[in-house]
Parts: C-alpha cells; structure tokens; sequence
C-alpha cells in the first residue's frame, strides 16, 4: 500500500513534482504523530510563464495553514479542495504573489478525524507559526477545528463546510464562503413549487448532522411558503431498506419527494420509489442529485430528479472559466464544487489580506466582516454578524435525458424546468 | 394491502441477510470461529461482480458462479494460511485475527477502489412486478431467488453428500469425528471456502440491489450476527428462518413506527425472543 503524495521539494533549483511513497515521506518528515506536510514552494519555472505585468514576488513568503481531509471517509472530496488551494497558491507565486511576497501552503491531513482536524490546526498555529489559514472539509472536523482557531483569533475561512451550527456558537472569526445546509432546497421551495402550485411535501432525512439540516430548513421553507408536509421520515445512515416508509408516502400521494439524502440513499430511495410506483410530482436530494455518479448508478432513471448544487462548471461568474481551464490543466481532471469552493475560500482569502495591506490578523477579521466581492461561485460574497455566508446564491439543476441542466436561478440557468415529474409507468 | 407489501418487503430483504448469516454459521459450527472478516468477504464478492460486469457489459448474474468458485479458492488459501492457526485457540485469538483481516481488506479495498459508491444496474432488473397490487421489486426478487436456491442446496449438501455428513460430524464434535477417519483439517479447509463462497455470492446480490463501496461489510455483519443467535448457533436452518425473521420484523416495524426506530425494534424483539429462548429458534444449549 504505497499511498502516493506528489509534493514539490523545496528550494530553488528543483522543479518538478516528485512521487514521494508514504514511507519516504514520513522518513524525511521525521517522528510525526499523525498527518503528513505537503510542503509546496513553487520556483518560477515550474508554472509556465508568469504574466509580464507582476514582478516576481520577493521576500518572506506568507504562510497559509491547513488540514484537510485527503484520506479517509472524506478523502475523495478533500482532495478537491486541497487541489484547489494548490492551485491558487501557484497561479499566486506566478502573478506576483500577495502584497509582493510568494505564498507558501502547509497542509496536513487529518484523515477525516475531527479531534486529528483540531490539533493539527493547534500545531500549524502554535509550532509551524503559520501566517494564516484557511479552512478543512467537512462540517464535524471544521465545527472541531473553529474552537481552536477562535481561541488564537486566526479568522477561519469555511471553505469546505455548510453546517449552521457552526455560526451558532458566537465565533467572532469565522467566516462562510456558501450557503449553510438549511438553506439548500430554498429555491427548490419557495421558488420552484410555489410556482407550480405544489401544496404537499413528503421530506425524508437520514438522521445525522448535515442531511438533517438540509431537511429542516426543507420543512421550515414548505411552512413559510404554505405546503403541508404531510410525511416526515428520518432514516438510519447506513439504512438498506426505506420501503416501508415509501409505502406511507404513496398512501400520502404528496407533490413532493424532498430527500436530506447523500449519494447512496438518494439512489435507495429513487430505486425504490419506482420499484413500489411512488409518483410525487417533484424529486429532489440534497447531495448525490447533482453529482455525475448520480446519472451513472441510475441511468435513466435519474431523470427529472432535482438537487441543489453550490456551483457548476459552466456558470458564468467572474473568473470561472480562468479557473476551470487552470484547474483542467494542472490536475488533468475537471473540478467539483468542492474545488470551487476552495478556491472560492483563496479568492476571499486574499482580497481581505491586500484590502489590509498587512498581515494583521484583527484588520484581516474587520476586512471580512465588511468586504463584498465576487468570487467563482454564483452570487456574491457577503457574511451577516455571526459570519455567516448570505450573498451566496445556490444553484438548482435537473437530470434531463441523462444529462444534467441548470435550471434556476433565473440569470444564471442554461436550460429549463421540466415538470411534473411523470409517473414512472408511463416513462419513455 | 399495504401490510402486505410491507411483509413482502420484508421478505425479500431477509433473502441477502440469510445467505451471509448461513456462511457465516457454517464456518462458526465447524471451527468455533467467529469470522468477522465475513462482511469484508461479501465486499470482494461485490466488487468483483462490479467489475465483471464493468468489463463485459454481460448480464451480472453470470458473474455468481465466477465469483462464488474465486471465493471458494480464495476463502481456502485463507483458511489455510490463517483460520487454521487460531482453532482450538482462545476465543479472543480469532476475534483479534479476523478483526484484523477485517480491518486489513476494508484498507485495501478502500485504497484500490476509493470510498466512491458503486452499484451494478442492469437494465432488465431494475423496476418491479405488479401482482394482484403488491409490487414486487425484480432486483430483490432475483436476489431472494438466488439466496433461497443457494441456501438450499448447501442445505441438501450438508444432508445428503458424504462430505456434508464429514462437515456436520465435524460440527457436532470434531474429536469424535477424528477418530472416526474424518479428516478434520480438511472438514474445515473446505467448510470455510463454502462460507465465503457464500459470502461473495451474498456480496454479487447486494451489488446489484444496492450501492455500495469498501465499508459495506460493517453494514451486514452486525445483522449477520444478530440472525444467527436468533436462530440458534450452527444451525443452517435456523439462520434462515432468523434471516426472515429479521428483515419481516424491520420492515413492519419501519411501517409502524419510523425507519430510525426500525433496527431498534426489530432488535428489542429479538432480544425478547432470545428471553424465551435463549438458545434460539433451533440452537442447541451449549453444555
């Protein structure tokens, strides 16, 4: 089991990546209790050529903290992110870097461990002495990690979390970068249903942390907009059976199907809504809809379903398709949401750093508070008190025909709604 | 109606469960090893139906004989080069040696295949049978086909062929059995093959029922457990019927109460049954 690493040596005259096997590593890394540094210093050459108009970044480089979960049950969707904030921190380097100087990140894995999350944040702030930092993934390990960088008065970029709890608890320095769990299906809801005139809803959670928040902001949005939810079904993660409740639901024959699902049971609960021929007039999950193995697992099957989606490859914001054909070139693989909302966290990351103009973490936090920008994703970043993420706008896209369709927001939508979902007997 | 088709849901739930508790009940009449590596065996048996089909587009189904005779050469190797050392041990040498193999194919499968969910669909599968208004999913249905015809004809093996006779001597009492010519350290090479063979077939049905990726085994082996003291240790028979039992007992009471409570009840139910018989369904109390 050799898990390879690509990490940049450091120094100037070595440029190209090289494969490092686990056991290398953690020779050259010494005793290290847990997690591995991918200590990335990039030299001019290694990134093509830097534009003409930036002079070479000079002096101390700044350093950018962070854990991420690159193994483990998270590990295929960290690795996104961390792509992502190697990404920015190249392109950076080759454009002149942050107020002049290079950018360096030192990331660590946490394995999907919170507790490793939280003392891997304690030892970049208090032993690597890191400048900043940017957030991990996950909303256990971030609500982990954000008692400790609070405690330092590090300000947190939540790039990879939605939970929120999170801005719950009085941080004063933690900032989101898109929308929270409760918010995913607003649109869906309040928008989308109302206008078709949905009065029902059956809503169905698995019963942890991040699904039930997508679904009690579900039922709290049918409330505001005067749809009944007439089946409220919370389910087991891990659940290998939900047709007992599917059986309620047709007895209920609700408009809606709203599931606070991830990937595997969205695809349980669709293949078994057709298997017992539930018909609601509209399907939606909260993750696993709009990811392309959603189509794979299902086929055809899969279409008319909706989902929320942070944000899509071809939306047209500011820098989106810079940082698409960027990222297609270095990683040779096309970026997910969790790449976008990575580099999303990057993106505000510096603006609050140059409106500054040093590294001062108090001014850092102030900048945050009041700074308005745009990012990659849709809409706008823009927290309330708490720091809570308000100006991101969710998207919602639609299978249609086995191919996936942006369909709300209005301005940003590439193709239309197509309902009522029919009945799955008189399916093509 | 609805009851009904809740108790048909059952049912054919209980099939996928049945199969790997009977597997897992031979290997633990034969050796008195609990095998906690069995779910991580129906996880190969996953996988490798995933790929089969991956690769030659033919129906899954074909796969079930590839796979289940893979796994009988492979649960031997493994018997042979592991089980075999830790029989007639303390019980807590075989529990540390198959949580580890557990733990080492989970690591293995996790960084060969990712945590990337995965499921076999196959086009004249999917949807289900309208019967007299119950509708009877074709997948689930395949699979309980599958795992009745496999159960029972491990069952005719062990009552009727020589070697079955040898495996259930073996069972009864593997020193009486010794003495008698039976060649033990063989009873149980091949017993444990039998049971991963029917772990991995076990492994080809939840492929193509459900989806699944490396940590799938956590997910049956507890109820793999929890049927096979329900129906009695050892017992063929018994695992069976626990199996049904299981599934019908979940299903109902997900109708009844909610899907979050359904495990809780369907475990206080059997923790009720096992009040009345401690033994099981058709164990035999242990002298």
């Amino acid at each position: 089991m050799s898990r390879k690493t690509t990490v940049y040596h450091r120094g100037s005259e070595e440029t190209a990546p090289v494969a490092l096997s686990r056991r290398t590593l953690l020779g050259r890394a010494g005793a290290l209790g847990v997690g591995l540094p991918l200590l990335a210093r990039q030299s001019a050459s290694a990134q093509g050529t830097p534009s003409p108009a930036a002079p070479p970044p000079t002096g101390e480089p700044i350093t950018i903290g962070a854990s991420i979960s690159t193994t483990g049950s998270n590990g295929r969707t960290g690795q996104y992110q961390q792509e992502a904030y190697l990404l920015w921190e190249e392109q950076k380097n080759a454009a002149g870097g942050v107020l002049g100087r290079p950018v360096r990140m030192v990331i660590y894995d946490d394995q999907s461990d919170p507790a490793t999350g939280a003392r891997l944040y304690e030892r970049l702030i208090t032993e690597d002495q890191v400048n900043l930092i940017l957030g991990p993934y996950a909303s256990s390990v971030t609500q982990a990690v954000a008692q400790v960088t609070e405690r330092y008065g590090q300000p947190l970029l939540v790039a990879g979390a939605s939970a929120g709890e999170i801005w719950e608890r009085g941080y004063r320095s933690v900032f989101g970068v898109y929308s929270i769990a409760q918010d995913y299906f607003r649109d869906i809801v309040l928008n989308i249903a109302t206008a078709q005139g949905y009065k029902t809803a059956a809503v169905m959670y698995e019963d942890t942390i991040f699904p039930t928040s997508t679904a009690q902001g579900a039922i709290a949005h049918c409330g505001e907009a005067g749809i009944e939810v007439v089946v409220e079904e919370q389910y087991p993660a891990e659940a290998t059976d939900v047709s007992s409740a599917l059986t309620r639901v047709r007895d209920a024959a609700p408009d809606m199907l709203i599931g606070g699902s991830y990937l595997p049971d969205s695809v349980l609960i669709t293949r078994q809504a057709k298997e017992l021929g539930v018909n609601p007039k509209l399907f939606a999950f909260s993750v696993g809809a709009a990811q392309p193995d959603f189509l794979e697992t299902l086929g055809p099957d899969a279409n008319f379903v909706l989902g929320p989606s942070m944000w899509e490859p071809e939306i047209e914001t500011e820098g989106n398709a810079d940082f698409l054909a960027a990222y297609r070139a270095k990683w040779s693989r096309d970026p997910d949401y969790h790449a976008a909302t990575g580099y999303a966290g990057c993106q505000i990351l510096e603006a609050a750093v140059t409106s500054a103009g040093e590294i001062n973490l108090e001014a850092i936090t102030e900048q945050l508070f009041s700074l308005t920008m745009p990012t990659v994703l849709p809409g706008q970043y823009q927290v309330d008190e708490t720091g809570k993420q308000t100006g991101h706008i969710p998207l919602t896209v639609q299978w249609q025909e086995g191919a996936k369709a942006l369909v709300a927001p209005e301005d940003l939508k590439t193709g239309d709604l197509v309902l009522p979902t029919p009945p799955w007997d008189q399916r093509g | 109606m609805d009851l009904l088709q809740v108790i048909v849901s059952g049912l054919l739930l209980g099939g996928v469960y049945a199969l790997l508790a009977a597997g897992l009940n031979l290997i633990f009449g034969v050796m008195r090893v609990i095998n906690l590596a069995h779910g991580e065996l129906l996880m190969l048996g996953a996988y490798a139906t995933f790929f089969f089909y991956d690769t030659t587009g033919l129906n899954p189904l074909l796969a079930i004989p590839l796979v289940a005779a893979a796994m009988f050469a492979g649960g031997m190797v493994l018997q042979r080069l592991t089980i075999e050392r830790v029989v007639g041990q303390p019980l807590l040498s075989s529990l540390l040696l198959t949580f580890g193999l557990s733990t080492l194919l989970t690591g293995v499968a996790l960084n060969l295949w990712t945590t990337n969910f995965r499921s076999v669909v196959y086009e004249p599968l999917t949807g289900s049978l309208g019967i007299g208004g119950l509708s009877i999913s074709r997948s689930r249905l395949v699979a309980f086909a599958i795992a009745l015809v496999v159960s029972g004809a491990t069952y005719v093996f062990l009552r009727r062929s020589t070697w079955g006779k040898a495996i259930r001597a073996t069972a009864q009492h593997a020193e009486v059995a010794q003495v008698c010519g039976i060649d033990v350290g063989r009873v149980r090479l091949v017993s444990f093959g039998l049971g991963s063979a029917m772990a991995a077939t076990a492994g080809s049905l939840v492929a193509i029922v459900f989806t699944f990726n490396p940590e799938i085994g956590r997910v049956f082996i507890g109820k793999a457990f929890a049927i096979i003291v329900l129906g009695g240790l050892g017992s063929f028979v018994g695992a069976f019927l626990g199996a049904l039992t299981l599934g019908v007992t979940e299903t109902l009471a997900a109708y009844y109460t909610s899907t979050q409570l359904s495990e809780a009840v369907a475990y206080a139910v059997m923790v009720g049954v096992l009040l009345v018989r401690p033994s099981g369904f058709f164990g035999q109390a242990e002298s």
